[in-house]
């Protein structure tokens, strides 16, 4: 326990700057959250936004600034049917959701000043490089003015080195960061993940940066910068890649140093989505392969499984290969719903491919009320919800999800907060 | 033996198994967190093996202690460093901690601001809280095997445990959510992470589409899946090595991704279709989407004659963004970005049984702080005897007692 048997000190930053000068929430009265007293600036593009989303979804003060004429990720798809284009972005209300927009023009001197004058009170700036305020806001002189300041810096291939001023959109960060090459089929390309989960890998780094820092600053007193490269952030998730090659001579494995692409078949060769008269489903035998050899016993499709040879240490790899092999079968001959069903109640893990209709109406999502309420215009749309459910001294908290607006619906509140003069 | 860092004299108890739990302890350790890994020899089974590879990668920078928890003696032990740590995190099935007498309830009588992160499959509660779940059932359940492949197909998805990595993250990112939440309002926390909703949310868009519009997203291959970019694909490049038996070893592909108008010019300009792109009047994403196949197919014919880095550094020097589709032995042999910010590393502490070990640091560089100091991953139960000093002041011959009485075992 750090100081005694307390929690962290907190420290006076002197003037409390910033909790007092910037206090408006954007969530209603009696709303309870987790990191309400911290404002954040919110400076990400697609690279970065998944972070910033994770530090508002839980209260935070985001405070998003957005070019005057529109920023360009709201009119990312899926779009829906409304009067008003800025919110037509089912894609922005997801990944921007309970923020504060700023809208500015980078030619309007007083707007910029009142931006330079949120930046330099907040807790945590988030930046993207590239960002369309660089031209005019010199964020890091901002930053060396407020000692208490944080910001998190990310680019995609850092600051530094042959390749940093690289492009890279989500395929192409996935192709030179592993991700590709470990999914698809060997009669497909290698493939990208759904949408952009490369850059959620990213922006769930950007914010355990920004809080990292924050902690840091309740002991030390003081502010840092942290820089993340997204390159980074994609290969150090890659599961068995580096495993492969660095302790190949302990797997022994003909494949080598590297584990081609195939398909859904897990490096273990365990674990593989099976095709069955209706719909799809990953079975495996693991943890527990007795406990599956029994089921099949049941049914009468062990085949040569009860040979006592597959149970000798040295044929390990020879159990799991036959036992797929005869799973394949027999998945065959199931449905892939009640064989889910039946495969859970024998503590299976088998994992039935959800069609995304299903998902919708699924009974465990629903029993813990993820789905959530956002209100885009005069819509109210269904909303997935955060991953988490917290209490506090054993009392829910409920995390709030404020209406999605367009660039302007906040600036008048933002500049009447800091008492700035709008002319 | 905690290194420095942002989180340096954090307490982390870490009941955690597989991938996910403890890699969310590897960046709380990473940053400097004291994590002690609560193992045993009758649990060191599979990926848990200390010796195994699997664990090799998750548990570095962490320090280790040996309970049975099958022994009331071992409860009560167990039941001390839960009142002495800031944080104790587990990826059990609900209730595993309530049944070894160290659950959240019990623990926050006494440590009144103790932190609890649960990263359970399903979260609690609900009718599938009991379900047992690893990375790719949870791919499955969540909608992302469905929608990552080609049209047509259910059984390829992601290709690697994706969803245990973003779990882990996520898990890290509770903790210091929690841990600001302590220092605002000084209480206990719990929070309950369901990596089934994690998976769920990354389809949000999709979710939102379906729900508002009626549309299902389906798998897309490497289009975009609701907007518009052509061309937007992994071609193959002349190949490094002979492919006999026409697997994908061997096979090079490079990613090239025109995002607007700009890039498809520039791309036009530098393999030389222009002419051809001109009569075809494929300057809008529209008509390019239309005649996708033939643009692809021009632009194969231009890469495979081609080494794959040497394409991507032509691309991107071109102003088109482009890369090589790396495997783990490019990134380690090849990588010039990852070989200047040292990446990769040998750890300089030998293993007494298993020799050296790597490791691909912290993708997070903190302005006060090199992290830089990684420790290699330890011997079940090697740091019995200094966990039991720092945490809970119990000395030498104590901790051989209870090792000789196979509780600390």
């Amino acid at each position: 326990m750090r100081n005694g048997s307390g929690h962290p000190k907190r420290i006076d930053f002197g003037s409390g700057l910033v909790n007092t000068v910037i206090s408006s929430k954007l969530f209603r009265e009696g709303d309870i959250a987790v990191l309400e007293d911290l404002t954040i600036i919110d400076l990400t593009d697609e690279r970065g936004i998944y972070g910033a989303k994770l530090l508002s979804d839980l209260g935070a003060n985001v405070i998003r600034p957005e070019p005057r004429d529109g920023d360009p990720l709201r009119k990312r798809g899926p779009l829906h049917e409304t009067n008003d284009p800025d919110l037509a972005s089912l894609w922005y209300a997801f990944f921007a959701s309970n923020r504060r927009f700023f809208s500015l023009s980078l030619e309007d001197e007083n707007e910029c000043q009142a931006l330079q004058h949120l930046i330099s009170r907040a807790d945590i700036i988030l930046r993207c490089d590239n960002h369309f305020t660089e031209p005019v806001i010199d964020t890091d002189t901002l930053i060396k003015e407020n000692p208490n300041s944080i910001l998190i810096d990310m680019s995609s291939f850092g600051k530094v080195g042959p390749w940093k001023d690289y492009l890279a959109p989500d395929l192409v960060a996935g192709a030179l960061g592993g991700s590709a090459a470990t999914t698809g089929d060997f009669d497909t390309p290698p493939l990208k993940g759904f949408g952009e989960l490369n850059f959620m890998v990213s922006g769930a780094y950007l914010a355990i940066a920004a809080l990292s820092a924050l902690y840091e600053r309740g002991e030390s007193g003081s502010g840092q910068s942290a820089s993340i490269s997204v390159h980074e952030a994609i290969a150090s998730c890659l599961e068995h890649v580096f495993m492969f090659y660095w302790y190949a001579e302990t797997l022994d494995r003909k494949e080598g140093k590297v584990l081609p692409r195939r398909g859904a078949l897990h490096w273990s060769d365990a674990y593989d989505v099976m095709k069955t008269k209706k719909g799809s489903i990953m079975i495996t035998p693991t943890p527990d392969f007795d406990n599956q050899l029994m089921w099949l016993i049941e049914e009468g499709v062990q085949e040569d499984l009860i040979d006592p040879k597959y149970l000798e240490p040295e044929n390990l790899r020879l159990r799991v290969d036959r036992s797929m092999e005869i799973l394949r079968k027999w998945a065959l001959t199931k449905e892939a719903e009640p064989l889910f069903f039946e495969a859970q109640s024998r503590h299976a893990p088998y994992g039935w491919v959800l069609p995304l209709e299903e998902l919708m109406q699924n009974p465990q999502l629903r029993a813990r009320s993820w789905f959530r309420e956002q209100s885009i215009e005069d819509q109210t749309v269904e909303c997935p919800g955060a991953p988490f459910r917290l209490k506090r001294e054993g009392e829910e908290i409920k995390l709030p999800l404020a209406a999605h607006v367009g660039p302007n619906e906040h600036k008048e509140q933002l500049l009447k907060e800091i008492g700035w003069d709008a002319k | 033996m905690s290194m420095v860092g942002p989180l340096s004299g954090l307490k982390v108890l870490d009941f955690t198994h597989v991938l996910a739990g403890p890699f969310a302890t590897r960046i709380l350790g990473d940053m400097g967190a004291d994590v002690v890994k609560i193992n045993s020899q009758t649990r060191a089974i599979g990926t848990q093996d200390a010796t195994h590879p699997y664990y090799l990668m998750w548990n570095r920078n962490k320090r280790a202690l040996a309970i049975d928890l099958t022994t009331d003696e071992g409860k009560e032990i167990a039941f001390e460093l839960c009142l002495k740590a800031d944080i104790v995190i587990d990826n059990f099935s609900v209730g595993v901690l309530d049944r070894w007498g160290i659950g959240y309830e019990k623990v926050r009588q006494i440590n009144t601001d103790i932190i609890y992160i649960q990263m359970s499959g399903m979260g609690e509660g609900g009718p599938w809280s009991n379900f047992v779940t690893y990375a790719p059932t949870i791919h499955a359940l969540s909608g992302l095997t469905i929608s990552t492949g080609v049209p047509g197909r259910e059984d390829i998805g992601l290709g690697f445990s994706y969803n245990d990595h973003q779990a882990g993250l996520h898990g890290a990112f509770a903790v210091l959510a929690a841990l600001e939440g302590r220092r605002q309002h000084g209480k206990s926390q719990r929070i309950d992470i369901s990596q089934f909703e994690i998976g769920c949310g990354f389809l949000g868009p999709a979710l939102m589409d379906l729900s508002v519009n009626g549309n299902t997203a389906g798998p897309s291959a490497n289009d975009l899946p609701f907007d518009q970019a052509c061309p937007h694909e992994c071609y193959r490049c002349l190949s490094s090595t002979a492919d006999a038996n026409q697997t994908v070893s061997g096979e090079e592909w490079i990613a090239i991704a025109c995002m607007n108008d700009e890039h498809w010019e520039k791309l036009t300009n530098l393999i030389g279709i222009a002419d051809w792109a001109a009569i075809m009047k494929l300057d809008s994403v529209e008509a390019r989407l239309q005649h996708k196949n033939e643009i692809n197919e021009k632009i194969e014919m231009w890469t495979s004659q081609g080494e794959a880095y040497t394409l991507m550094e032509l691309c991107q020097n071109a102003g088109i963004p482009a890369g090589v589709v790396q495997n783990g032995a490019d990134l380690i042999e090849n990588d010039p970005q990852l070989k200047s910010s040292h990446f990769f590393s040998k750890l300089p502490d030998t293993h007494p049984d298993l020799g050296e070990q790597y490791l691909d640091r912290l993708p997070i560089n903190f302005e006060k702080y090199e992290l830089n100091d990684y420790r290699r991953v330890r011997v079940i139960g090697e740091d019995n005897e200094a966990v039991m000093k720092d945490w809970l002041d119990r000395g030498a011959e104590e901790v051989k007692t209870l090792e000789d009485n196979e509780i600390l075992k």
